[in-house]
């Protein structure tokens, strides 16, 4: 049976028939087939890693017990479930079980209060153990991680307890509030194909984000999802990154000549997947040509170990240079747009940590340019400001980078909408 | 290879955004059609409104809406595709922007005019314009726009970016 559905865009169909290597873009959109049948669903084993610290006191930390048991009532029976606490140390407030007894887990969850600092790497640990303590061995494992505060003197620990427990087959989801918290951490904690973070603007949001990204892990219908490029003699794959559901970089190795290959991780069935190539194409004679082969394979949790497959071809034509025209496809130039913004705001805080302000502010400017051309207005003009007060104190808002870094990646909720 | 015009690094044929300086290197025509294809519209539309100089907006024939904004002081009349959104400004080639409506040989540095100065929203067949924080304003009907919140645009309008003074025609 197959699932998927594979649809490969070239920046431009038709390239003039030069002696010289030419970029060709490519977007990869990979769309689950609506399921007519239901597809299995695997057990969610789920640990909430929640910071208590006393900034937390009020509106946040009740929206987080609220959106805890709502959690607990979207998880079935079978499924598993366990919150751990930190502020200056951590707690396990509910040890790993099966969501069955859940008026007492509510209760349980009731009773945290806030209190005391920010220590993070000892609540990670506690959670990876929680979550090894369930013993599933077939299941979506998922540490939901929600900080508000620095952690400080431990973030190396920190960096280091996720990717042990990414290695081991456990996703996290690491969520900031507010305008403290560490984005530079956060990022790196989630740097891995199974992994992903996000920016919660207001306590408001607390309740619906967590319960998404649940529904979410409730969804993944194939895991371990992998790409393969094969390319032409002589071609290079110069980048890949994912554009949707969100933007960022993606590891991709030359396993053979002109082979190259990327892990994908696990894919929820609601999220349209796109991946957005950088091929340089040698030259090449006229007529037509097959410029790379793509397949993806993954596992679906029905079938064990029976891995799917999917294949699609990307062809061009080359011709006269003198016939070519330059129209690019408006659909690949909007994820370009929008990724090299990403790029630029990266380098510039890159730039802005080296003390070269002039070069920063000169990126952010060329990522707002970039941003209003791609339509996202509202993101453009809070990178103009911060360019702005970059150049004139020397310093970008704790906030406005926030916005800035999770906006351009499209992790900040509302401006979604492409 | 191709030399990004903004930063002259060398770049592959076929780069859509210099990979260095993050410029678009697509030509400036076939960038922005919107603002070529507006000004040889106005060009040919002066031809021959040349001697009317307070204009009564043309009748068209054409199915759709019809869009414009008339240049009160030169009679120019620029006509506007329609879009979801139209950025009004001042092109400017060293940054290569090139708004949609391009105010530069209407006087609009002089005027007041900044690059990205407003826009018109089209949504659902009404038309909205917004202040995209300009130094000397956007006035709709002698009224100022505060920057970011959009105000309904109707035929006949006056809309002043700084000192520039334009009426905003509307055929449906």
């Amino acid at each position: 049976m197959s699932n998927v559905n594979l649809r490969i865009t070239a920046s431009r169909s038709i390239l003039p028939a030069t002696s010289e290597p030419q970029v060709l873009y490519a977007l990869v959109e990979l769309t689950a087939q609506s399921s007519a049948a239901k597809m299995p669903r695997l057990p969610l084993n789920l640990c909430l890693v929640i910071d208590r610290s006393s900034s937390m006191r009020g509106e946040r930390l009740q929206q987080v017990k609220q959106a805890a048991m709502q959690i607990l009532d979207l998880l079935g029976d079978n499924e598993s479930f366990a919150l751990v606490t930190f502020n200056d140390r951590a707690e396990v407030v509910v040890p790993a079980q099966l969501a069955r007894a859940r008026a007492e887990i509510k209760r349980q969850i009731g009773a945290i209060d806030a209190a005391g600092g920010t220590e993070m790497a000892t609540g990670l640990a506690l959670g990876l153990q929680e979550l090894q303590r369930a013993m599933m061995p077939r299941a979506v494992h998922r540490l939901l991680l929600l900080t508000d505060g620095r952690t400080y003197g431990d973030e190396s620990r920190c960096v280091e307890i996720a990717r042990r427990a990414q290695s081991r087959g456990i996703g996290i989801t690491a969520l900031g509030i507010g305008s403290e918290w560490n984005e530079d951490l956060l990022e790196t904690i989630a740097a891995r194909e199974n992994s992903r973070t996000h920016y919660i603007t207001s306590a408001a949001e607390i309740t619906k984000i967590f319960t998404a990204e649940v529904e979410r892990m409730h969804s993944i219908f194939a895991q371990d999802v992998q790409a393969r490029l094969a390319l032409q003699p002589q071609s290079l794959v110069r980048s890949l990154d994912r554009v949707r559901p969100f933007i960022g970089p993606l590891p991709v190795i030359e396993e053979s000549d002109f082979v190259w290959t990327a892990a994908l991780g696990d894919w929820p069935e609601q999220d349209v997947q796109a991946l957005l190539l950088e091929i340089v194409v040698p030259p090449l004679p006229q007529g037509r040509h097959t410029i790379m082969r793509l397949s993806i394979r993954y596992r679906t949790p029905g079938s064990d170990s029976v891995i799917q497959s999917q294949e699609q071809t990307l062809s061009v034509v080359l011709r006269d240079p003198d016939e070519v025209g330059d129209d690019v496809d408006p659909t690949v130039k909007h994820w370009l747009e929008r990724l090299v913004a990403y790029r630029l705001q990266a380098s510039a805080w890159q730039a802005a940590e080296e003390g070269k302000l002039e070069e920063a502010t000169r990126r952010l400017q060329m990522a707002g340019t970039r941003l209003f051309e791609a339509g996202q207005v509202e993101l453009a003009r809070a990178v103009q400001e911060e360019a702005t007060r970059l150049l004139r104190s020397g310093q970008a808002s704790a906030e406005g980078r926030k916005r800035i870094k999770y906006g351009t990646r499209g992790l900040i909720g509302r401006e979604e909408q492409s | 290879m191709i030399i990004c015009s903004h930063c002259q690094a060398q770049q592959l044929e076929g780069t859509i955004f210099c990979t260095v300086c993050g410029a678009s290197l697509l030509s400036a025509r076939s960038q922005r059609q919107t603002t070529a294809s507006l000004n040889r519209a106005a060009e040919v539309a002066q031809q021959i409104e040349d001697e009317v100089t307070i204009l009564p907006a043309p009748t068209h024939e054409v199915a759709g809406p019809a869009l414009a904004l008339v240049v009160i002081s030169s009679g120019r009349r620029i006509e506007l595709p329609v879009a979801p959104e139209l950025i009004i400004g001042r092109k400017d080639q060293q940054r290569n922007f090139f708004p949609d409506v391009d105010f530069s040989l209407d006087g609009g540095y002089d005027a007041g005019v900044s690059r990205r100065h407003a826009r018109i929203i089209c949504e659902n067949g009404s038309y909205a314009i917004e202040d995209l924080g300009s130094s000397n304003g956007t006035f709709l009907n002698r009224q100022r726009v505060p920057p970011s919140q959009p105000m309904p645009l109707r035929h006949g309008d006056e809309v002043q970016f700084g000192m520039l003074l334009v009426r905003f025609e509307l055929k449906l």
